[in-house]
């Protein structure tokens, strides 16, 4: 029955692509009911292998299992009565990619007739077990810039077939579509990863592939190893490719995926769609002064993406995360998984005495540096160590306050061209593990030290800001180089570390404050941050220990 | 030039080639360290930055130079995956690894040689006949399923043993708890690599055994009416020795390079993963090193190999000191 139901809030998440979840919703959500975390022990266990994940959350060995996979595996859990699964639909994002630049995928009409001739529910329900979503849009319905309004094409070969006809597309003697001007289109070879490494992908691409040639595109997938499927599309060296992007909540990510700019070496239009209008709409998303223009500018895309069909959707993955029933706290909403912060700060045993709580990492965290780390292992640690100015409200994705407690988005014009201004006002009482106190010259360093030293990771985030001035310790101005909206969330965003710590690195590529111990306090690490948990030690292979953080801020109002 | 003169020179031969093809061979593969990262947020500046930071913009005698000098000196440089220190992260991995593999290789090479020697012993029987099945089961089996098995029947519905990792969460504090809690953990990866390959010991050591048994020598022997235990310890196993020193040996280098699947599937922090994910993750710095000191091992174990031949087959030092 348990299943049953699971199933039937994976077919309600998709009914959830409704207006009501786009930007101005109202939240049910308030930081304010917050506090520190209540747990004092929090471990962060590496356990790889997906069977001993599932084992050890079923024995009460782990509490939060945070992201699983296999269709199967949630099966086997929604049959146990001590464990609670939730989903969640997140920013993955599954295409098959066309190449723009030559025939026969040049022809508009043609991408049009392949989006609609691919199956997606059907892959959904035999490769997922329904726990994914056909996708059908060029951004998830979880983004507050989604546009439910967009044309988008359900399956339907009969009716593919019927609007080439209607272009002028006509079939050959084998079955194979002819172009108005009598090009035939010659044998497509789609890029896929090997069965053997992404068992999944290569049987969808299959599916692509047989579905595509029912309507006269000969199409037949090219199974190769993954770094060389990705140095062939970097090359541009492909006719069709399938591809997951993993996108983030702010929607000019677009502008990256599609703006003819962005097709050069490097770039991320792989695709190599090139429209006049819809790069003018691009720029305006990318560069919109305020959320107004943003929301209008994403609308627009997104309209027009579906009508130059440049990639064609195919499935949104979920994610689903599994809690013992013995802790209560436990926050999940249609677009966070549970092993979210909120949950952290507020998770309890349900009954008795507290108790560690044990958190399962799928892989361990590599470097630990801020500076350089890239993976989600290494970030779900740093996130509790290190605060932002921002934070992201789990029930509508928007912007709420964290270290920030306010802030303004205006545009100036000094002499040099219209520019934004971020004047950020921090709270007080805000404090590091080592008990210094957090000031606005903190978050300056930080940005200068980005500014100054260029870690890849953040260099689009800083590349713009033309100076970071503190008026007093709670203002922090950050005035950038050009108009745009999204730089409140790409400077608000990154994590502020502390001053007085932060002038002793010397080398940021090589910098691993969780293995240094920090000079005045021997129980902290150089990983010294603001956050609501503490870092007590990283053993290699093994775990992550940290405690709450009893002083945090948010206890401290 | 002397015959150990001969070879050393000769294994300094291989090790440079090896060097020179851990540097080319990377590089030939497809894609690169920086191709791989796939992010919509990172711009094309961001990535020639990324590639800066790697080294990877300087001209290849360059990065040919800094290779040679960081693996010469075992520096190694920092891994391009992990960004920590690439000898740092072999120092953390080898010693799981080694106590793991080696572990499993001399209970697996000891049971099986003892099986071995059994059933060549009593041919026919159903001893034989035991250690012939199970040899060949235990030698069939994919590793990963009888792994999963182990770990739900004796971690799992019995649990014996623990789920992952080498110590538990905390580990105790104290020396000997410690220990001991290290040695509970390994327990279980230890069996069931000793189960994959005791087989292949005792199947190949029975043959090599019967083989040796049917000599004229052994008849001689039999003949001259020496005692069973002496023609089995002092004709039989010592004429096979070299063979099975030889196996062992060669099986040493892969004591250090790590079980992926065993690592995976017992989360143990090993060298087999690090080295799968900085090959396929274009890691250069940690997969020309980790493929160096690999080379290094294997001539280093074909050497000693030689050493000693000689050692416990007089005939090896004649036949050399006759050329």
């Amino acid at each position: 029955m348990r299943r049953l139901l699971l199933r039937l809030a994976a077919i309600a998440a998709l009914s959830l692509a409704a207006p009501g979840l786009t930007a101005g919703a109202a939240s049910r959500f308030s930081i304010e009911d917050y506090s520190a975390p209540k747990v004092k022990d929090l471990y962060l266990v590496i356990i790889r292998d997906p069977d001993a994940q599932l084992m050890a959350l079923q024995n009460g060995q782990a509490d939060i299992l945070g992201d699983i996979q296999r269709p199967v595996d949630v099966d086997r859990l929604a049959d146990d009565p001590n464990v609670n699964l939730s989903l969640a639909a997140g920013f993955h994002g599954f295409f098959l990619g066309f190449n723009n630049r030559s025939f026969p995928w040049d022809r508009v009409e043609l991408r049009r007739a392949a989006w609609q001739a691919l199956p997606r529910e059907q892959i959904v329900r035999d490769l997922f077990a329904g726990y994914a979503e056909p996708l059908s849009t060029f951004l998830p319905h979880v983004s507050p810039y989604y546009e439910p309004s967009v044309r988008a094409y359900p399956y339907d070969p009969d009716a593919a077939r019927r609007s080439l006809a209607d272009a002028g597309w006509t079939l050959d003697g084998d079955g194979v579509l002819v172009s108005p001007d009598g090009s035939r289109v010659p044998a497509q070879k789609l890029l896929c990863p090997t069965a053997s490494v992404a068992p999944t992908t290569a049987e969808l691409a299959s599916r692509a592939a047989d579905a595509l040639s029912a309507i006269g595109i000969p199409t037949s997938t090219e199974p190769m190893d993954f770094s060389a499927m990705l140095s062939r599309i970097d090359e541009r060296d492909f006719q069709m490719y399938v591809l997951a992007w993993q996108m983030t909540r702010d929607p000019d990510s677009l502008y990256a995926l599609y703006s003819s700019k962005m097709d050069i070496p490097g770039g991320s239009n792989l695709p190599g769609i090139s429209n006049p209008e819809l790069d003018a709409v691009l720029n305006r998303l990318r560069f919109a002064p305020d959320a107004t223009t943003a929301l209008d500018a994403a609308s627009d895309a997104q309209a027009l993406l579906a009508e130059l069909a440049p990639v064609a959707p195919i499935y949104s993955r979920y994610s689903v995360s599994a809690v013992r029933r013995d802790w209560k706290g436990v926050l999940v909403t249609d677009r966070v998984t549970a092993d979210n912060i909120w949950s952290l700060l507020s998770m309890e045993p349900a009954s008795g005495p507290m108790r560690p709580l044990y958190l399962v990492q799928e892989e361990e965290p590599r470097a630990l540096n801020p500076f350089t780390s890239t993976s989600a292992y290494d970030w779900q640690v740093m996130g509790l160590v290190y605060d932002s100015l921002i934070a992201v409200d789990p029930y509508t994705l928007e912007t709420i306050p964290w270290l920030a407690k306010s802030w303004k988005v205006e545009t100036e014009d000094d002499g040099d061209g219209p520019h934004t201004v971020l004047t950020f006002l921090l709270r007080e009482g805000a404090r590091w593990h080592d008990g210094r106190p957090l000031t606005s010259r903190d978050a300056a360093f930080t940005y200068e030290f980005l500014m100054k030293n260029k870690p890849p990771r953040y260099f689009d985030n800083v590349d713009n800001i033309a100076r970071v001035e503190t008026p007093d310790d709670a203002t922090l101005v950050v005035t950038m180089k050009n108009v745009s909206f999204w730089h409140l969330h790409r400077i608000g965003g990154l994590p502020i570390l502390p001053a007085h710590l932060l002038e002793r690195v010397s080398d940021w590529r090589s910098w691993l404050p969780a293995s240094e111990r920090h000079p005045d306090d021997p129980s902290l690490t150089l990983m010294t941050g603001s956050g609501p948990f503490v870092l007590r030690e990283y053993r290699p292979g093994e775990y992550v220990h940290l405690t709450g953080n009893g002083d945090f801020w948010l206890g401290r109002r | 030039m002397s015959y150990w003169a001969r070879r050393v020179s000769g294994a300094a031969l291989v090790l440079g080639m090896v060097l020179a093809l851990n540097f080319a061979l990377f590089r030939m593969m497809p894609g690169d360290p920086v191709t791989s990262v796939m992010d919509p947020d990172f711009s094309p500046e961001a990535r020639e930055r990324l590639r800066q930071v790697y080294g990877l913009d300087r001209p290849l005698y360059a990065q040919f130079a800094l290779y040679v000098k960081s693996t010469l000196s075992f520096d190694f440089g920092v891994s391009f995956l992990t960004g920590r220190p690439v000898a740092d992260e072999l120092r953390s991995r080898v010693p799981n690894t080694a106590a793991l593999l080696g572990t499993s290789l001399l209970l697996s090479a000891s049971l099986g040689t003892w099986l071995g020697m059994k059933a060549a012993l009593r041919r026919g029987s159903l001893l034989e006949r035991c250690v012939l099945w199970s040899g060949a089961l235990s030698f069939s089996f994919p590793s990963f399923f009888v792994q999963l098995v182990l770990l739900m029947a004796l971690a799992s519905a019995l649990p014996l043993f623990p789920l992952r990792g080498s110590l538990s969460v905390p580990p105790p504090e104290g020396g000997w708890g410690f220990a001991l809690d290290y040695v509970h953990h390994l327990a279980l990866p230890v069996l069931s690599l000793t189960l994959l390959g005791f087989g292949g010991w005792a199947i190949y050591v029975r043959n090599l055994a019967v083989k040796v048994m049917g000599e004229d020598f052994i008849l001689m022997a039999r003949a001259r009416g020496l005692p069973r235990r002496r023609i089995l310890l002092g004709h039989v196993f010592r004429t096979m020795l070299p063979t099975l020193l030889t196996l062992l040996l060669m099986s040493l280098p892969g004591v250090v390079s790590g079980a992926v699947i065993t690592e995976t599937v017992f989360s143990l922090h090993g060298v087999g993963r690090f080295l799968l994910e900085a090959v396929t993750g274009h890691d250069y710095p940690a997969a020309g090193a980790a493929f160096f000191l690999l080379s290094l091992l294997t001539v280093a174990c074909n050497l000693l190999a030689d050493l000693l031949y000689s050692v416990v087959d007089p005939r090896v030092r004649l036949d050399r000191s006759a050329r």
